[in-house]
C-alpha cells in the first residue's frame, strides 16, 4: 500500500441502487484514494458495473458520492475517465477510428473533415497504446481488445482524476492483464489518478491492486489486497467451493475458480 | 418574405429549364423538397446510428392524432400536428429513461395508444376522413408560401442544431456511459434530438405523408451506409441521395401522374437497392 498523502478521495457513503423493485446495491461505503489501484471483485450480477455507472451519474442512487480534493490541487468537479467493458454500437456504422477520435477532439462536425489538430491528436493517442496502424480502420471491425485500448487511450488523454476500468470480456487477443501491464501500470505510476478496476481475474488483482473491494450487492469486505483475498472472503462472495488455483511459478497468486465453472483453467466470464 | 420566394422561383427557372418545373405549383413543390429532403436525411444519419427508425415512425403516426385533435378543436391541423408530435417525442424519451422496458416496447405502447386515440376522435367526427387524405399521403403540390418559409427555416434550424451537436450525438450513439465520461450532456442531447426529429418528421409529412415519412429520414442514411466507409462520406452521400431522389421523384410524378411523395420514396428505395448491389459486387 502507498503511504503518500492523498490529494483527492472519492467517498462513497451509504450508496444504494434500486431498479425494478430489486436492490442491486445496498449500503455501499467505500473510499477510493488518489494514486491507488482499487480492484472491484465479485461474481456476475454483483453490481460491479452498476457501481461504476453510479459514480458516472448514469443510474439513480440514494446515498452520497463525494469527491474531496485538497485545495492546492485545484477545484471543481473531478474528471472521471471510463473504459466500458464493450461498446454497444452498431458494428456496421460507417465510422473510422479517426472519425471516432475526432468526435471528442474537434468542435465542428466530423462530416466537414478532420482538423489538422485532431488528426495529430489521434495519431498521438493511438501511438501511446501502440495501435497507430488502426487509424483508418472502421471502428466496427476492431477486436474487443483493440477497441478497449483505444478507449483507454482516450480516457487518459484528458488527464482524469479517477479512471474507471471495466474488465475486458473477451481477453482472447489482449487480456486485461496485458492491457494493464504494458501500459496502464506505467502511466499510473507517472500520473496520480485513482484507478477503480473491475476484474474477474484475481491474478491481475493480486499483482496490481493496492486495495480490494469485494462486492456482492453489498460490500463483503474491503481492505489491503493481501489481507482480502482469503478463502473465507472468496467463499462469502462466490459461494462454497471457490478456491484459488495458482498458475506457473508459485507466487501465491492465482485465478479464481468459481464452483460452477468446471471448465478449463483459463476460462473467464 | 414573399419577394425572397419570388427570387428563388426565378432562379430555379434558370437552373431547372425543364417542362415539369414551369408551373408555379411545381416550383413550390421542388423548393419544398429541396428544404425538406436534406433536413430529413441529415437528421436521419444520427437517427440510424441510434437505431431510432421505429421512434420516427411512431412520431409520424402521432401526426394522425395531432391532425384529428386540430380539427376537433377548430385549430389549424398543422399546428396541433407539430405540437402533438413534439409532445409524444418528449413523453417517449422521458418514459424510456425511467423504465426497465426496452425502447422498442415503450415506443410500441405509445404508438398504439396514440393511433387508438386518433381513430376514436375521427370515428366520432363524421366528415373528418376527407381532411386526412392530404396528411396520409402527403400533398406536396399544394404547399403554401407560408409553409415553404417554415420549411426553409426548419432546414436552417436543423443545420445549426446538428452543427453544434453532431459530434456529441454520434459519441452518445457509440456508448452512453463512455460519452458521459467524455463530458457529453447525455439527457439534454437525448431530449433535444428527439424534439428535432419530431419537428422534422411532422414537417416532412406535408411532403410525403404519414405513411411514408420515416422513409425520408431512414432510406438515404441506410443507402449511404452501403457505400460509405467513414463519417464524412456517409453524411454527404445520404444528403445527395435525398436530393436526387427528391427531384427525380417530383419530375417522374409530374409525367406519370403518380402521388409525389410515393414516387420520391420509390426513387430513394431504388437508390438503396443500387447501393446494396454495389456493396455485394465490391464486397470489402
Amino acid at each position: 500500500m502507498m503511504v503518500t498523502a492523498h490529494h483527492h478521495t472519492l467517498e462513497i457513503r451509504d450508496l444504494s441502487v434500486r431498479a425494478g423493485g430489486v436492490e442491486i446495491l445496498s449500503g455501499i461505503h467505500a473510499d477510493i484514494r488518489c494514486g491507488e489501484v482499487t480492484a472491484l471483485v465479485g461474481p456476475n450480477g454483483a453490481g460491479k458495473t452498476t457501481l461504476l455507472l453510479a459514480i458516472l451519474g448514469l443510474v439513480r442512487y440514494t446515498g452520497e458520492i463525494r469527491f474531496c480534493r485538497a485545495a492546492e490541487h485545484g477545484e471543481g468537479a473531478p474528471r472521471i475517465g471510463y473504459v466500458p467493458q464493450r461498446l454497444d454500437f452498431d458494428r456496421n456504422a460507417p465510422m473510422t477510428v479517426l472519425d471516432f477520435l475526432a468526435l471528442s477532439s474537434q468542435r465542428y462536425p466530423v462530416v466537414f473533415g478532420h482538423s489538422a489538430r485532431s488528426k495529430r491528436s489521434a495519431r498521438e493517442t493511438l501511438a501511446r497504446v501502440g495501435v497507430d496502424h488502426l487509424i483508418s480502420r472502421p471502428l466496427g471491425k476492431l477486436s474487443g481488445g483493440e477497441l478497449q485500448r483505444i478507449l483507454l487511450a482516450l480516457a487518459l488523454r484528458d488527464d482524469p482524476d479517477i479512471l474507471l476500468l471495466d474488465e475486458p470480456v473477451s481477453g482472447a487477443d489482449l487480456s486485461g492483464e496485458g492491457l494493464f501491464c504494458e501500459f496502464l501500470g506505467q502511466i499510473h505510476s507517472e500520473s496520480r489518478f485513482s484507478l477503480l478496476l473491475v476484474s474477474h481475474d484475481l491474478s491481475v488483482v493480486g499483482r496490481h491492486a493496492d486495495r480490494v473491494i469485494c462486492l456482492n450487492r453489498r460490500i463483503i469486505c474491503q481492505g489491503a489486497t493481501t489481507e482480502m483475498l482469503t478463502p473465507e472472503n472468496l467463499e462469502a462472495m462466490y459461494g462454497s467451493g471457490a478456491h484459488l488455483v495458482s498458475h506457473g511459478p508459485a507466487d501465491g497468486r492465482g485465478h479464481l475458480h468459481p464452483p460452477a465453472a468446471g471448465g478449463g483453467e483459463d476460462r473467464r466470464d | 418574405m414573399e419577394p425572397l420566394l419570388d427570387f428563388l422561383f426565378s432562379a430555379m427557372g434558370r437552373v431547372l429549364p425543364f417542362g415539369f418545373a414551369e408551373p408555379l405549383f411545381m416550383k413550390r413543390a421542388i423548393l419544398a423538397m429541396l428544404f425538406i429532403a436534406p433536413a430529413a436525411a441529415a437528421v436521419g444519419v444520427p437517427l440510424v446510428h441510434f437505431r431510432m427508425a421505429f421512434f420516427s415512425d411512431a412520431i409520424g403516426h402521432s401526426a394522425f392524432t395531432g391532425v384529428a385533435i386540430g380539427v376537433l378543436l377548430g385549430v389549424h391541423p398543422l399546428l396541433t400536428m407539430v405540437a402533438f408530435g413534439l409532445f409524444v417525442a418528449w413523453a417517449i424519451t422521458r418514459v424510456k429513461g425511467r423504465t426497465e422496458l426496452s425502447p422498442d416496447t415503450v415506443i410500441g405502447v405509445f404508438f398504439s395508444t396514440v393511433i387508438a386515440l386518433g381513430v376514436a376522435i375521427i370515428s366520432a367526427q363524421k366528415g373528418l376522413t376527407r381532411n386526412l387524405q392530404a396528411y396520409l399521403y402527403g400533398d406536396l403540390l399544394a404547399v403554401s408560401g407560408t409553409e415553404l418559409l417554415w420549411m426553409g427555416a426548419l432546414l436552417i434550424a436543423v443545420g445549426a442544431y446538428l452543427f453544434l451537436t453532431f459530434n456529441r450525438i454520434m459519441l452518445l450513439g457509440v456508448h452512453e456511459g463512455f460519452a458521459r465520461s467524455m463530458g457529453v450532456p447525455v439527457q439534454a442531447l437525448e431530449v433535444s434530438f428527439a424534439l428535432v426529429v419530431a419537428l422534422v418528421v411532422t414537417t416532412a409529412i406535408r411532403a410525403v405523408g404519414i405513411l411514408l415519412v420515416t422513409a425520408l429520414l431512414v432510406v438515404p442514411a441506410a443507402a449511404a451506409r452501403n457505400v460509405a466507409r467513414g463519417a464524412v462520406s456517409a453524411f454527404w452521400v445520404a444528403i445527395a441521395i435525398a436530393v436526387v431522389s427528391g427531384l427525380s421523384g417530383i419530375a417522374a410524378s409530374y409525367y406519370l401522374d403518380t402521388a409525389t411523395g410515393a414516387t420520391v420514396v420509390l426513387f430513394a428505395a431504388a437508390l438503396f437497392a443500387a447501393t446494396a448491389m454495389h456493396k455485394v459486387v465490391f464486397r470489402r
